[in-house]
């Protein structure tokens, strides 16, 4: 596949990034190091400091309180309402738990107030789950109604597969986008200024092959660097992978293709290295905000949501997290693929139009 | 002839009035006989680079009619692209790559095989085989470049100002290559702003200004017809002298 010359052009983009020791070494730095910190920590949870304030101080609530803390999930302070709430809004407690005056082991429904610091919101989200689901088995404790309940909420309430397997679709989805935008759009306006690229379309090379042959060459450059990436939270850090490896590839080479064509946008439209760098941030951190990578989507604010749910990121994100994390197949995740292949269609509208390949150098 | 341009038309938009457009080439016609060297003079802005690019399928033409070899450039770009070297005034190449991976890459835009070591001999680079493009002292990139334009054994070589920034040494050997490949039977259309170059290499040169092509001739005619009354003046007239003639003092960019 190698001998024509578009398989050839392919063939020299892959080793020119083969070349390029530096890049490949920082491409993978980040990711491994987010990975790393959230995994290595992952076997024994950081516990979250939880203020806690008994009104009740009745059996009830001293059961409560030492299951509480039998969880290595929290270590709990006590104290009075006003102290704790002092150490809450200087970043001291994550949050505080009030026990009711008339806290009682009969059907009634106990409410415990949760004090927070809502700038702590989006970690407060992440948690909550978990809270929820120690509040519930603690409940069955003392109810001791434990068996078959609480298999079924561990599942479902719980991330049990732990933040790191949460975490992994989603970098690599945003590692993705980076990979392949730099890949494309810079890639481009570099050859473009330097006149790189007229040279290549001296010869009688169309501008097709040369596309398909940075598509190419992109595609199986990131499907390396992600596979590394892949692996190192697999094997070294024990991730679990839920759904089908297959479907998740072919989710992510869709993504690349995305992504490679949405940069080429942005490459046509820059005219300078500079502008590009200003267009692709543009076009990233917005979506890392917005896309659900690492903040839950519910903590955004209701008016964004529409938008953030189109995100190229966040179709990529999601369908990727639902394969991986929930084992879903492709058909289910089928609005995801649709919404990639429109992007796809919107990248290559803009990519030809905007770049008028006859005039290259300018 | 195996180039035949006629009335070729290149028009912009005016940077200064979006509404109107002006002509970078403005009627040019050109024909060139299969074995000559052939060079375009003019001042910056002049269309020399423009015309080129039109007659190599790099630009479209706007109006006109371009034929080399007989193949119409407007109908079949490809198709002369496969039997034109084209060396550009920019030459910038992939970083790490040396200079034979490069030249089996251009050999493999063309579809086509080369000993690269055998084209770096041509242009006496051999010694730098291993070497990057960006590692080459300015002359030397200029005849890597033309090793480039070389992998397609080409009927027809376009030079853009090959010895702009050249030092003396430099551009002599520059010159010595051409006149070889010329001597194989290859036609090589030239552009410059060196007189001397002009002078020493083209059967015949076309000056042009403003888009148009204002004289065409041997450089011994050009320099009687044009600059007569100098030669009574300085011991010879030269291209320096008919260049200035035709196309004035002021400072252009």
């Amino acid at each position: 596949m190698f001998n024509s010359p578009r398989g050839y052009l392919t063939k020299v983009f892959i080793q020119i990034f083969l070349r390029n020791r530096q890049y490949i070494i920082f491409s993978l730095l980040l990711p491994v190091v987010i990975l790393g910190i959230v995994g290595l920590n992952d076997g024994e949870v950081d516990p979250v400091e939880i203020g806690l304030v008994d009104n009740s101080n009745s059996v009830l609530s001293k059961n409560f309180i030492t299951k509480l803390s039998d969880n290595p999930l929290f270590t709990i302070i006590e104290g009075d309402e006003e102290d704790l709430k002092e150490d809450l809004i200087n970043g001291d407690l994550m949050m505080i738990l009030v026990i009711p005056l008339d806290m009682q082991a009969s059907n009634k429904t106990n409410n415990i107030k949760l004090l927070v610091d809502k700038s702590q919101i989006q970690f407060i989200e992440t948690i909550k789950p978990v809270l929820n689901q120690t509040l519930l088995s603690i409940e069955r404790e003392i109810t001791q109604e434990q068996a078959m309940f609480e298999l079924t909420i561990e599942d479902i309430k719980s991330r049990s597969q732990g933040y790191l397997d949460f975490l992994l679709p989603g970098i690599m989805a945003f590692m993705l986008m980076n990979l392949s935008i730099a890949g494309s759009g810079f890639n481009v306006v570099e050859f473009r200024r330097r006149g790189i690229l007229k040279r290549l379309f001296v010869t009688p090379i169309k501008p097709i092959d040369f596309v398909s042959a940075i598509v190419v060459a992109r595609m199986i450059i990131v499907l390396g660097q992600l596979t590394a990436i892949f692996g190192f939270a697999l094997f070294i850090l024990d991730a679990n992978i839920v759904g089908s490896i297959l479907y998740l590839y072919l989710v992510i080479m869709l993504g690349i293709l995305m992504f490679l064509t949405l940069g080429f946008s942005i490459g046509s439209l820059a005219k300078t290295q500079e502008t590009v760098g200003i267009l692709a941030s543009i076009f990233i951190y917005p979506q890392l905000v917005m896309s659900g990578v690492f903040f839950p989507l519910e903590t955004l604010p209701e008016y964004i949501q529409p938008v953030a749910q189109v995100l190229p990121l966040t179709l990529v994100a999601d369908a990727m997290r639902s394969i991986a994390s929930d084992g879903l197949t492709l058909f289910q995740v089928h609005l995801d693929l649709l919404g990639m292949g429109i992007w796809i269609i919107i990248g290559t509208l803009i990519s030809t139009k905007l770049f008028v390949w006859k005039e290259v150098a300018g | 002839m195996i180039i035949n341009a006629s009335n070729l038309v290149k028009s912009y938009e005016d940077p200064k009035d979006k509404s109107k457009t002006f002509n970078a080439v403005d009627g040019v016609s050109l024909s060139i006989s299969s074995g000559e060297i052939y060079g375009i003079l003019g001042p910056n802005g002049a269309g020399k680079t423009t015309t080129l690019e039109m007659l190599e399928g790099l630009k479209d033409i706007d109006q006109g009619t371009a034929f080399i070899n007989q193949i119409d450039v407007n109908l079949n770009p490809y198709k002369v692209k496969e039997i034109i070297g084209v060396q550009l005034q920019a030459n910038e190449f992939f970083d790490s790559m040396n200079l034979v991976e490069l030249l089996n890459l251009f050999s493999a835009l063309y579809n086509k095989k080369n000993d690269p070591i055998e084209l770096l001999n041509k242009v006496n680079l051999a010694d730098k085989a291993l070497a990057e493009a960006n590692e080459l002292s300015g002359g030397q990139k200029q005849r890597f470049s033309i090793a480039c334009a070389l992998v397609n054994e080409p009927l027809v070589l376009f030079l853009d100002e090959p010895t702009t920034g050249l030092d003396p040494q430099a551009k002599r050997s520059l010159w010595d290559l051409i006149l070889d490949l010329n001597k194989s039977g290859m036609t090589i259309v030239i552009t410059t702003h060196n007189m001397e170059e002009a002078e020493y290499l083209c059967h015949r040169i076309a000056i042009m200004d403003y888009g148009k092509l204002i004289a065409e001739d041997s450089p011994k005619n050009l320099i009687l017809k044009h600059a007569p009354d100098k030669v009574s003046e300085v011991v010879h007239g030269n291209m320096e002298d008919v260049f200035i003639a035709l196309t004035g003092h002021g400072l252009r960019d």
